[in-house]
């Protein structure tokens, strides 16, 4: 199990004629990632998740708060110390196109790892060979076929099934999946997705979801936990089903609104909220103030903190940061009948 | 404010465009007919190498070696052949008669000059004029999606956000008033939030200007949000098409079928969603003979193997497949495999 609790990151731009700006990309972010679970992180580009995928990676360092990975918190340890558990988090990339190294063939992409992970377990170099046909049929992958071949002869959703099965090489117990299906083509999406969703049955891993594309999200785990982050910083957290069909925060109702509608299949959520086009600053309000349609005076100068849902019995909660807390169905609807 | 006559309508025949590979000739488009009707959206889904992308710069006759249409014709109203035209006629055409919204608009803006300079280029290469007014226009249309038209005419493309690139990307088109639009992937790479707002704008500027549109797209969303008739591209044919509403609520072919399966939604049994077997044809392997589409099909049957499947036409529907059957009302081959979308 993983915990995050405040983590704080500021990006420092030097130069340029203003002299140093300060972007800050998360603002005090807490998440837990459970055995075995599916945990999203939602958002537009810039709202930090990214970011905080790479921190969860231990590939980017923090500036506040605290990452406790199985008990041992990672303040506590030299860098040295830190990687082994650091390496039980692999991150698969977006692009599985330039993931791969194009003059290497798969069989080489898998035996580097391998032949290390050999050493360190003390097993025979053989094992490496067994172990990467393994790898390959486990990501649905006939390895008589893919072993020989370089990327550029296999298609987008056979790469990233390849770069999943080298992120498994090392026996991780998270998978940090950063938008890794938006480059690939839509009738190979759920092919892969459906994979990731098996390996956490199968393999009893996390898979941490980085996206901007809610229904994909649901499809990796519906008993998951949903993350929406603006600005960097959690607006609203909850269980996957809730946050979709009962979202809080008008952030999350717009960008469920913004779906596309597939009309003829469906009708439109009947309160769909449109942001409006961003107006002035509040340095100290709601970070999405300047685009609510719905914010009041408090909002421009106090800023919401996460806290409990209204109207709420048992189970995992659902969380927002908003002073006027509103269920809205903004979600499309299934035409009747079908 | 947009001309007076009727926006053009298009009519594409037979069109093939091949590219020359070490094995041979091979075609991206295959004996395409569409015909875009005045006035309308239609959108053209596929996957990549669906020949797509081909398709929507024939409409410019803009297929860059080693590709070339090496059949058909594309009617244009009020332009005649673009495939017949050349040199300075075709220059002319494109931009006044055609304006294209390249897929990320941010990578076809000049780095190096202002978005005004840019509008003024333009319009000196097309000889125009009045070119203070084509800047009040292009401001007028900035103005008009949402912009700061005066700030954005004076910034680079940097200081602009995607979906401000595209918003010029979309100026740039329709600047000197083309009444035929082609749009490729007009929000690829941008967020849910962006995309709604440049998809309402298509729609609107669309209806106000009195444009013929093209929308090219991978996403079916996007062509459900915006498009009033769908052709569903596949191996560089196209096989279904129809009024949008109608080939999503009751898709025929199977590919059309297979792809709205692949699609996780919001709401409903996630079980339902399902992968499409195999992975599309690349311009190296798309089938010489038979349908394009039988290596992925629950419905293959002996007649697929060879010849091209008949294009059978209901209405203002058709689709090309043999399982889709001639006779009125029922689909008997499909309906008993997947047992559902019955009316």
């Amino acid at each position: 199990m993983i915990t995050g609790t405040g983590i704080t990151k500021t990006f420092r731009q030097r130069g340029g004629v203003l002299g140093a700006r300060e972007v800050p990309a998360l603002r005090g972010v807490d998440f837990t990632i459970p055995k075995c679970g599916a945990v999203s992180f939602i958002g537009e580009s810039g709202c930090g998740k990214t970011t905080l995928g790479r921190i969860i990676a231990g590939l980017e360092t923090y500036d506040a708060g605290e990452i406790v990975i199985d008990g041992v918190a990672m303040s506590s340890l030299s860098h040295r110390r830190r990687q082994p558990y650091f390496r039980r988090i692999q991150l698969i990339h977006q692009d599985p196109y330039s993931a791969l190294n194009p003059t290497r063939t798969i069989h080489q992409a898998l035996a580097a790892p391998l032949a290390l992970r050999a050493r360190q377990t003390g097993r025979p170099r053989s094992w490496t060979d067994e172990r990467a046909r393994e790898l390959l049929g486990l990501v649905g992958l006939d390895p008589d076929y893919v072993l020989p071949r370089y990327p550029h002869q296999l298609s987008g959703g056979m790469r990233q099934r390849v770069v999943i099965a080298r992120a498994l090489t090392v026996d991780p117990e998270v998978l940090v999946a950063d938008e890794a299906v938006s480059m690939i083509d839509v009738s190979l999406r759920l092919g892969v997705l459906a994979l990731l969703k098996d390996l956490r049955e199968r393999l009893g891993v996390s898979v941490l979801f980085i996206t901007h594309d809610v229904a994909t999200a649901r499809y990796i785990g519906t008993d998951g936990e949903l993350y929406v982050i603006y600005r960097g910083q959690v607006v609203e957290r909850g269980p996957v089903e809730t946050v979709i069909s009962a979202p809080v925060h008008p952030y999350t109702q717009a960008l469920l609104s913004a779906i596309p509608v597939l009309h003829g299949l469906e009708s439109p959520g009947e309160q769909r909220v449109v942001p409006l086009e961003a107006s002035g600053e509040h340095p100290d309000g709601c970070l999405f103030a300047p685009r609510c349609p719905f914010r009041t005076e408090r909002c421009e100068n106090e800023r919401p903190t996460l806290g409990p849902a209204p109207g709420q019995e048992g189970g995992t909660p659902q969380e927002h940061a908003c002073f006027h807390p509103e269920r809205r169905s903004v979600v499309a609807v299934p035409v009747s009948g079908r | 404010m947009a001309p007076e006559q009727s926006p053009p309508g298009v009519r594409i025949r037979g069109l093939t465009v091949a590219y020359r590979t070490p094995a041979g000739e091979l075609p991206a488009v295959c004996g395409v007919d569409l015909d875009l009707a005045p006035g309308t959206i239609t959108g053209v889904v596929g996957e990549s190498g669906s020949g797509k992308s081909t398709l929507a710069l024939s409409l410019l006759n803009a297929v860059q070696p080693p590709g070339r249409i090496a059949a058909g014709s594309v009617e244009i109203d009020g332009l005649g052949d673009v495939v017949a035209l050349g040199g300075e006629g075709l220059r002319r055409a494109r931009g006044r008669h055609v304006g294209y919204v390249f897929q990320a608009a941010q990578n076809s803006l000049n780095p190096l000059k202002t978005v005004g300079k840019q509008v003024l280029d333009l319009g000196r290469s097309h000889g125009v004029a009045d070119l203070r007014g084509l800047l009040a226009d292009a401001r007028g249309l900035l103005d008009r999606m949402g912009l700061d038209g005066a700030r954005v005419l004076d910034s680079y493309q940097h200081e602009l956000s995607g979906g401000m690139r595209q918003r010029v990307g979309i100026m740039l088109a329709l600047v000197l008033n083309a009444r035929l639009v082609v749009l490729d992937e007009p929000t690829t790479a941008l967020d849910m939030i962006t995309q709604a707002t440049i998809l309402r704008i298509v729609r609107e500027v669309h209806a106000e200007r009195g444009l013929t549109t093209l929308v090219i797209t991978h996403d079916l969303g996007v062509v459900a949000e915006v498009a009033d008739r769908l052709a569903v591209m596949y191996g560089g044919r196209i096989v279904e098409q129809g009024p949008t509403r109608q080939v999503l609520a009751e898709p025929r072919h199977p590919y059309t079928r297979g792809l709205l399966r692949a699609i996780p939604r919001l709401v409903g049994d996630i079980a339902e969603a399902r992968a499409l077997p195999g992975r599309p044809p690349t311009l190296a392997d798309i089938p010489a003979d038979g349908c394009v589409f039988r290596e992925r099909c629950p419905l293959r049957m002996d007649a697929c193997e060879t010849g091209s499947p008949p294009v059978v036409t209901r209405g203002s529907r058709s689709a090309a497949c043999h399982a889709v059957r001639d006779d009125e009302g029922d689909r008997p081959a499909v309906a008993a495999t997947t047992g559902e979308d019955q009316s």
